[in-house]
């Protein structure tokens, strides 16, 4: 996938509004084509309940409500099948929602296992050393509910790279990091999309994934 | 760290799904399903003697004659209206004529250097009547042969009513049908001639002795001046399973069946009603099974929805998360249908018996096995449509 390309896209809770200098003032929401490119480095920064989540579900196949058009490559999305959704979230968009989504109940290894025995991506030795990268590795066979919300985080966030990916998508990623993890998070992902080439689009309210000279775009 | 490796989809499922629901459905289950193979395994055995007690006719065959009142100097005899009459009621499937011989019969024995000689009767029903016809049921006057179907009661009274107060041994079937016999037969012609014929097998319906329709046409013409003889017996293929009227209508007009088995089918239609409700009452525990595990599924699918909708945004198919719970239903499944099978057999050891004694068991097992297996196949089948319906709607609601 080398490209995704938004089109007046609206969500359905924003009809009506279009008038609204939120709205008018977005270079995404009911705008000209707006385009991800393939290695591309964005930030995209909205108040709270501007849409970032919202937006995040809608390229991610897991929301519809909206209007506009959303293309992978080129074709629409909607006409996407369950079985093309399957494989495009295994191997061409990565994506890490605000809220984790992780299973409580699973250690952090099983957590991530979970994700890395469906796509058999990293090796052991690979996730190991995320973990000491970031400072869980003790917390390995810990259940997730026992940890605080900083290390769920990471957490989630090497179980998002534990596929290949195009396009890595990061809803608010180190909102309860601090400024140390935050620079060794972002370290991390940059460096691993730089070896796939791949896009890096996160979103933030205030505490941004500090990535190396990112476009920061208004929501 | 090898058993770390194998994290997958069902190490999370496993963790959600409540033991306690799943064994209630086992068990209701085993009980409903075991009822049901008792109530169809009874069926098969206390209908067992029906099916093969007569390998010529089936019951749906009767053979009726009028009834004989004082004394009859006339031969009893149907006419042809009452013939036509009969043959119009709805209840007659087919109805045939007997023809009796009109020529005397003497057959001879010889067993062991004792000979026996007795006269006899013959009579014939058309071929098409047997269900099966005996092997060798042709006459071929070249070969002077005459095959002969014997009633099982004849055999009977012989044994116990004759041959042991004159010390004279008692004999099988088997035995019978290996015996050669010598036929001497005298028309009202002054004609008469020797052949040779053997029993080759037995009936417990036509009460009668039968040779071939062919060679009793043949004999009739060679042995007697006589054409056209009155009808006296009539046998009848029946609607038994749709009608109950020809009880009646033998009664009104004054007709007889022949060994009656009236009280045979009582005791079967009693079987029948006793098996039915067992089945029925079977079927009903098992559709309230059913019922509590659709319940248990839409539960645990409710409860774990979250769960899986999240495994599915991780990249799982939904046909991945189906199939873990689809591989789980069928293996409980398997196991439940074949302790209720294990459970059936048991039970029967509480009839067997009683049914043996009754000269009735042993019925046919295929049936029950069948009716198992579709019922297993059946239930997987609504399961895994009920978890495969729930599973994608999660998908569609996302």
């Amino acid at each position: 996938m080398r490209e995704i390309t938004l089109l007046h896209l609206l969500p359905n809770v924003f009809k009506g509004m279009e008038d609204t200098s939120q709205i008018r003032e977005s270079r995404i929401w009911d705008a000209p084509p707006f385009t991800f490119k393939k290695g591309c480095r964005i930030c995209i920064h909205a108040e709270s309940g501007g849409g970032k989540s919202s937006l995040l579900s809608f390229i991610y196949g897991q929301r519809h409500d909206y209007s506009g058009e959303i293309l992978f490559d080129n074709q629409n999305i909607r006409s996407l099948s369950i079985k093309n959704w399957c494989e495009i979230r295994r191997h061409n968009i990565a994506l890490l929602p605000q809220e984790m989504r992780l299973f409580p109940e699973l250690t952090v290894w099983e957590n991530i296992s979970l994700k890395n025995n469906l796509t058999h991506y990293r090796s052991e030795k690979e996730l190991l050393e995320f973990l000491s990268v970031l400072g869980i590795q003790e917390k390995k066979n810990t259940p997730v509910n026992k940890l605080s919300i900083g290390q769920q985080q990471r957490v989630a966030i090497i179980r998002t790279l534990c596929q290949p990916f195009d396009f890595i998508f990061l809803d608010e990623p180190v909102s309860h990091l601090d400024e140390p993890n935050n620079k060794i998070v972002a370290e991390l992902v940059e460096e691993e999309a730089g070896k796939l080439q791949a896009g890096i689009i996160t979103t933030s309210v205030g505490n941004h994934l500090l990535l190396s000279h990112p476009e920061f775009v208004q929501l | 760290m090898k058993r770390e490796k194998r994290i997958g989809i069902s190490t999370l499922l496993k963790k959600n799904i409540s033991k306690g629901q799943l064994i209630g459905f086992s068990v209701a289950n085993l009980i409903g399903l075991t009822v049901i193979l008792c109530g169809i395994l009874f069926y098969s055995d206390s209908h067992h003697r029906k099916a093969t007690d007569d390998k010529f006719f089936s019951d749906d065959y009767i053979v009726v004659s009028k009834e004989v009142k004082g004394i009859n100097l006339d031969p009893v005899a149907f006419n042809e209206s009452e013939i036509a009459d009969l043959a119009s009621q709805p209840w007659v499937k087919k109805l045939g004529k007997f023809t009796s011989a009109d020529f005397r019969v003497n057959a001879s024995i010889e067993m062991g250097g004792r000979g026996m000689s007795t006269y006899l009767f013959f009579e014939s029903v058309p071929d098409e009547f047997f269900d099966s016809a005996p092997a060798e049921w042709k006459f071929d006057p070249d070969k002077r042969f005459v095959p002969v179907v014997l009633n099982k009661d004849y055999l009977a009274l012989y044994n116990f009513g004759f041959a042991i107060p004159r010390g004279m041994p008692q004999l099988s079937e088997e035995m019978i049908g290996s015996v050669p016999l010598k036929i001497l037969i005298t028309g009202d012609n002054g004609r008469s001639e020797v052949f040779n014929a053997a029993v080759v097998g037995f009936s417990s319906r036509l009460n009668t002795i039968a040779v071939p329709q062919d060679f009793m046409d043949w004999a009739n013409q060679r042995f007697s001046r006589q054409q056209d003889k009155d009808v006296s017996r009539l046998i009848l293929k029946i609607d038994r399973l749709n009608s109950t009227d020809w009880e009646k209508y033998l009664r009104d007009h004054g007709m007889e069946l022949a060994g009656d088995k009236e009280g045979d089918s009582k005791v079967s239609q009693f079987m029948g009603l006793v098996s039915g409700v067992v089945a029925a009452t079977g079927f009903v525990i098992s559709v309230l099974a059913l019922f509590i595990l659709i319940l248990s599924i839409f539960l645990l699918i409710q409860k774990s929805r979250p769960m899986l909708r999240n495994l599915i945004l991780l990249g799982y198919s939904p046909s991945e998360v189906i199939k873990f719970y689809a591989v789980t239903i069928l293996i409980i499944n398997i196991v439940v249908t074949l302790l209720a099978v294990g459970f059936t057999f048991i039970c029967r050891l509480i009839w067997h018996d009683s049914l043996i004694s009754l000269g009735l068991g042993n019925g046919n097992v295929l049936f029950t096995l069948g009716a198992a297996l579709l019922y297993l196949l059946l239930l997987s089948l609504i399961n895994i449509t009920v978890i495969r319906r729930h599973v994608y709607r999660i998908w569609q609601s996302d």
